[in-house]
């Protein structure tokens, strides 16, 4: 009897298998009791994550990603809506040439980006400035915002502000009661979105941050140039955490096949 | 004489260089229930719209209860609408729905309650107040509509084909629920729709549009019997259509030439006509009458042919019968003794002179 | 003539230009300006004359040539790995039920919103010579002494591929999805084997895809930067590690700037060139939107 292999199954649960394995293997190896990397894992204890207490420099860093995030997302999200609003329901003209430019950055590899942002700032005087970092995120994270929201646009039904408008509804009321509800998965996406894209840089940071406060992912980078121990694996341990909770928002709240156009930025 | 509740003068909308609704006059009484009625289109929407102030006429005057409406803003407008696509607000449940509009005027909440309840009763849905739309059915979510328009005791009630989304039983079902309430509440309506059984089943007036311009205005009675144009006269009701030459006019009667040879007769109704112009004659079907046999003289309200199909249709049974170069349709009640008549047999058909139609025939 | 515009009208556009202004101050502070800026310094030389020497420099060196062909070298096995483990991949999830298509497209996706750096030290633990991979061959007798699979190119192909098959799976996946199935049922009809059926409608009904991921994927690989740092180490230095290391460790921003330009420009080029040839006249017929 001739045995069918479902090539296509073994395959996919190959490939599968090879994008989640970095998380297999960091995990484990954040328990570990040794005093360095080791296959198989030995024994168990925290004390890789008792070491990151010890570390300034991580705690720091990690903090000030949060920071850096939580305001890149809002502050993008507030742009991105905003222009995404101005493009589809007021109908500008040309918007098809606006919109081309708004996602313009996304069109451009972020080393790049971040290579100019360096160059133009330290020229103007904001070279090693929060501003300038938080600028520069905040220009990655809009053309994810303003397409998340422009996707919850096409299907918004605007006989519902008509409807809002003939009871007696003042603009205001109509965008805070109407629009606004309407659009939230959208824009809790783009806040959620942004937030990751932020969070998850490190060639645009790269360029941008003072010697002092440097981002989490920057300063894991850095580390593992220098060492490679576990406590790179209880840090990311953290991260990993951290961004699953996200992700699972952002699958109740938008559903990530939708999230992904195929236009997307390099690492 | 009772108030003007709305008055449209010499409205015009253009969109770029398409004039879509062309010196458009109409004053609706107080109480009244308008209907638009026209093929899709026809800029009956555009219309409306303007009525609602969502749209700015480009030239003539809107006025609501005397005063001038044109660019008050439609929230300052104080109207009720209801939308084809019913756009009830997803996100609220049906009796947050129907209180924004009482909401958005501060009405003390214990009055939005007893308020929301009163017109949830009147359109006998009281036990759904607390699901979304989602969770209601398609005439359901439109009665809310109404309901939403309603409760704020507008002085003019808009609605856009209200009907058109719904399956046809549902369609004559909330018809039935429309006139009543009309008829209990007494608001003036506005109601538009390409359907004309629906405006003359609705209607105390229609308003008979075609390419933005209006053909006629009158009750449905009018309309029915004494149509204004072509247009009004083949758009609503099935009509036969023959065509022919005038010959002259005798008294208030118009001898018209067939281009079959027979030579029929037809009221003036005031028209004048010139000899030798072309012209149409209309018969509605259920005018028309049938014998057997050949008549003895063909013409004046008469003409012979030869049956080719019959159909049974419940209630009545329509012939086409052949005459000459046309076609007429013939339709009898179901019970008529002549409903056996066979294909090939030879008949005759005649009618009232008084219920032919006679317009003038565009060439081309 | 149009009508004239309204008073309503014209502040309702006002106000739509209004809410365009913040993105387009960011947009024009943070990357429009700087990009011209540093194409300007691009032709500088360290007196701030100008010159066409940063340009030319890269033509004549030999070794920036060979960094350019090594960079384009990893991005195209890059593509081939993508291609030839994500083709399947598309395919399954085009013939996979909603529930599955689901789970699995989330299992290719989340990953992807985990910062890159983390990825990479997890294959550095896979694939290090004292890696998983190496001490359970060792542990079987398999090999005698650890293979070199990191800091060498195979290792940052590896890295490129696992962080850019998501592109080529979605991209080919849409593609697959608008393929209607019915075709599928009339070539069987008249007889058409599997490979018959592959050969001649899915894998031409694919090409779109194919191209859009090609492309996605090979530009992301020209320009990724921390894989080949992470993953290469010392001995693959791509042209981005380059052109980082020419800003921020030699400070020559001039040359930098001119390494930035001619990454971007050899991208463009090489897709362009690719997709011209992929695009035929009778491809441009058939996928005509
Ligand atoms: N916003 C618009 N821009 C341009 N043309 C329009 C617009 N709205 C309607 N029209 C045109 O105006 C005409 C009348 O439309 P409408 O009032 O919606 O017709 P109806 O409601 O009678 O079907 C149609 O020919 C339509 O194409
Ligand atoms: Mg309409």
């Amino acid at each position: 009897m001739k045995i069918r292999i479902p090539w296509l199954g073994v395959i996919t649960t190959l490939v599968c298998l090879m994008v989640i394995s970095p998380f297999l293997v960091i995990v484990p190896v954040s328990f570990t009791s040794a005093r360095y990397l080791s296959f198989p894992p030995q024994g168990f204890s925290l004390q890789w994550y008792q070491k990151i207490l010890d570390r300034p420099e991580f705690t720091d860093a990690f903090l000030f990603s949060l920071q850096l995030a939580a305001v890149t997302a809002v502050v993008a999200t507030l742009i991105g809506t905003l222009a995404a609003l101005a493009i589809h329901k007021y109908n500008v003209p040309g918007k098809g040439f606006v919109t081309t430019l708004l996602m313009s950055p996304l069109t451009v590899p972020s080393i790049i980006i971040g290579i100019a942002a360096l160059l133009f700032f330290t020229r103007i005087g904001l070279g090693g400035s929060f501003a300038g970092l938080l600028l520069a995120h905040i220009l990655i994270a809009v053309p994810y915002v303003v397409r998340l929201t422009l996707t919850g646009l096409s299907s918004f039904d605007y006989t519902l502000e008509r409807a809002a408008y003939i009871m007696g509804a003042k603009p205001f009321n109509v965008f805070w009661d109407i629009t606004l509800p309407l659009l939230r998965p959208a824009i809790l996406s783009g806040l959620i979105f942004s937030f990751l894209t932020s969070f998850d840089n490190v060639t645009v940071s790269l360029f941008l941050v003072a010697p002092d406060t440097t981002t989490l992912p920057l300063a894991i980078f850095s580390y593992m140039q220098e060492t490679l121990d576990p406590l790179v694996a209880s840090i990311s341990s953290v991260v990993i955490l951290l961004s699953l909770v996200f992700i699972f928002l952002l699958e109740r709240v938008y559903g990530l096949d939708r999230l992904f156009g195929t236009n997307t930025q390099s690492h | 004489m009772k108030a003007l509740d709305v008055e449209l003068i010499h409205i015009q909308k253009k969109f770029g260089n398409n004039i879509v609704v062309d010196d458009f006059n109409l004053q609706v009484e107080q109480g009244e229930c308008i209907s638009f009625l026209g093929p899709s289109g026809c800029g009956k929407t555009t219309t409306l719209n303007m009525i609602a102030g969502f749209l700015e006429p480009d030239g003539g005057e809107l006025k609501i209860k005397g005063k001038l409406m044109n660019n008050v803003p439609s929230n300052k407008r104080e109207l009720g609408m209801v939308f084809q696509t019913y756009s009830l607000f997803p996100h609220m449940t049906v009796a947050e729905n129907v209180a924004y509009g009482l909401k958005l005027r501060k009405v003390p909440k214990a009055e939005i309650k007893q308020r929301v309840a009163k017109v949830l009763e009147t359109v006998r849905l009281p036990q759904v107040a607390d699901r979304y739309p989602k969770q209601l059915s398609g005439g359901q979510r439109q009665r809310i509509a109404i309901a939403r328009a309603l409760v704020t005791e507008p002085s003019l009630l808009l609605l856009d084909e209200p009907l058109s989304n719904l399956d046809a039983k549902l369609r004559e079902e909330l018809r039935d629920e429309l006139k009543r309430l009309h008829k209990e509440i007494g608001v003036t309506t506005i109601f538009v729709t390409h359907d004309q059984e629906e405006a003359l089943y609705l209607s105390d007036r229609i308003v008979v549009l075609s390419h933005g311009k209006i053909e006629q205005i009158g009750t449905p009675w009018e309309i029915y019997n004494e149509p204004a144009t072509e247009f009004v006269h083949t758009f609503i009701g099935k009509s036969n259509k023959l065509t022919g030459e005038v010959l002259r006019a005798e008294g208030d009667r118009l001898l018209v030439q067939l281009d079959s040879g027979s030579t029929i007769e037809a009221p003036l109704r005031g028209k004048s006509f010139s000899g030798g112009e072309a012209v149409s004659v209309y018969i509605r079907p259920e005018h028309l009458s049938v014998s057997e046999g050949a008549a003895a003289a063909a013409g004046g309200s008469q003409l012979t042919g030869k049956v080719h199909l019959s159909s049974f249709l419940g209630s009545f049974t329509e012939f086409e019968v052949a005459t000459g170069q046309e076609t007429m349709t013939v339709r009898l009640p179901a019970m008529d003794r002549l409903r056996g008549l066979e294909s090939g047999e030879t008949v005759t058909v005649s009618w009232n002179p008084e219920h032919a139609f006679v317009f003038p025939r565009k060439e081309g | 003539m149009s009508a004239p515009a309204t008073r309503a009208k014209r502040a309702a556009y006002q106000a739509a230009l209004l809410l365009l202004v913040p993105a387009f101050i960011i947009l024009l502070g943070v990357f429009v300006i700087p990009m011209l800026y540093i194409f300007l310094m691009s032709f500088q030389d360290a007196k701030e004359q100008f010159t066409f020497d940063n340009y030319i420099l890269f033509v004549k060196d030999p070794y920036y040539i060979g960094i350019l062909w090594r960079t384009v070298k990893v991005s195209l096995l890059t593509v081939l790995c993508c291609l030839l483990l994500g083709y399947p991949v598309a395919l399954f999830l085009s013939k996979a039920s909603g529930k599955m298509r689901g789970f699995v497209t989330f299992l290719i996706i989340s990953p992807h919103l985990i910062s890159v750096v983390i990825r990479n030290f997890g294959w550095v633990v896979i694939l290090g010579d004292k890696g998983w991979i190496n001490t359970i061959l060792m542990n079987l007798g398999l090999i005698e002494k650890p293979l070199r699979l990191l800091y060498n190119e195979l290792g940052v192909v590896i890295g490129l591929t696992d962080a850019f098959i998501v592109y080529m799976v979605l991209s080919i996946s849409t593609s697959l999805y608008a393929v209607d199935s019915s075709l599928f049922k009339a070539a069987g009809i008249l007889g058409a084997s599997k490979w018959t059926m592959f050969r001649t409608i899915t894998l031409p009904l694919s090409l779109p895809g194919i191209l859009a991921g090609t492309t996605l994927v090979f530009s992301l690989s020209m320009s990724a930067f921390v894989t080949p740092a992470l993953m290469g180490g010392t001995s693959v230095k791509v042209l981005p590690v380059i052109t980082y290391e020419k800003i921020m460790a030699t400070l020559n921003w001039p040359l930098g700037a001119a390494l930035a330009f001619l990454l971007l420009a050899s991208t463009v080029v090489l897709v362009t060139v690719f997709s011209k040839l992929v695009e035929t006249k009778r491809y441009k017929e058939v996928f005509a939107s």
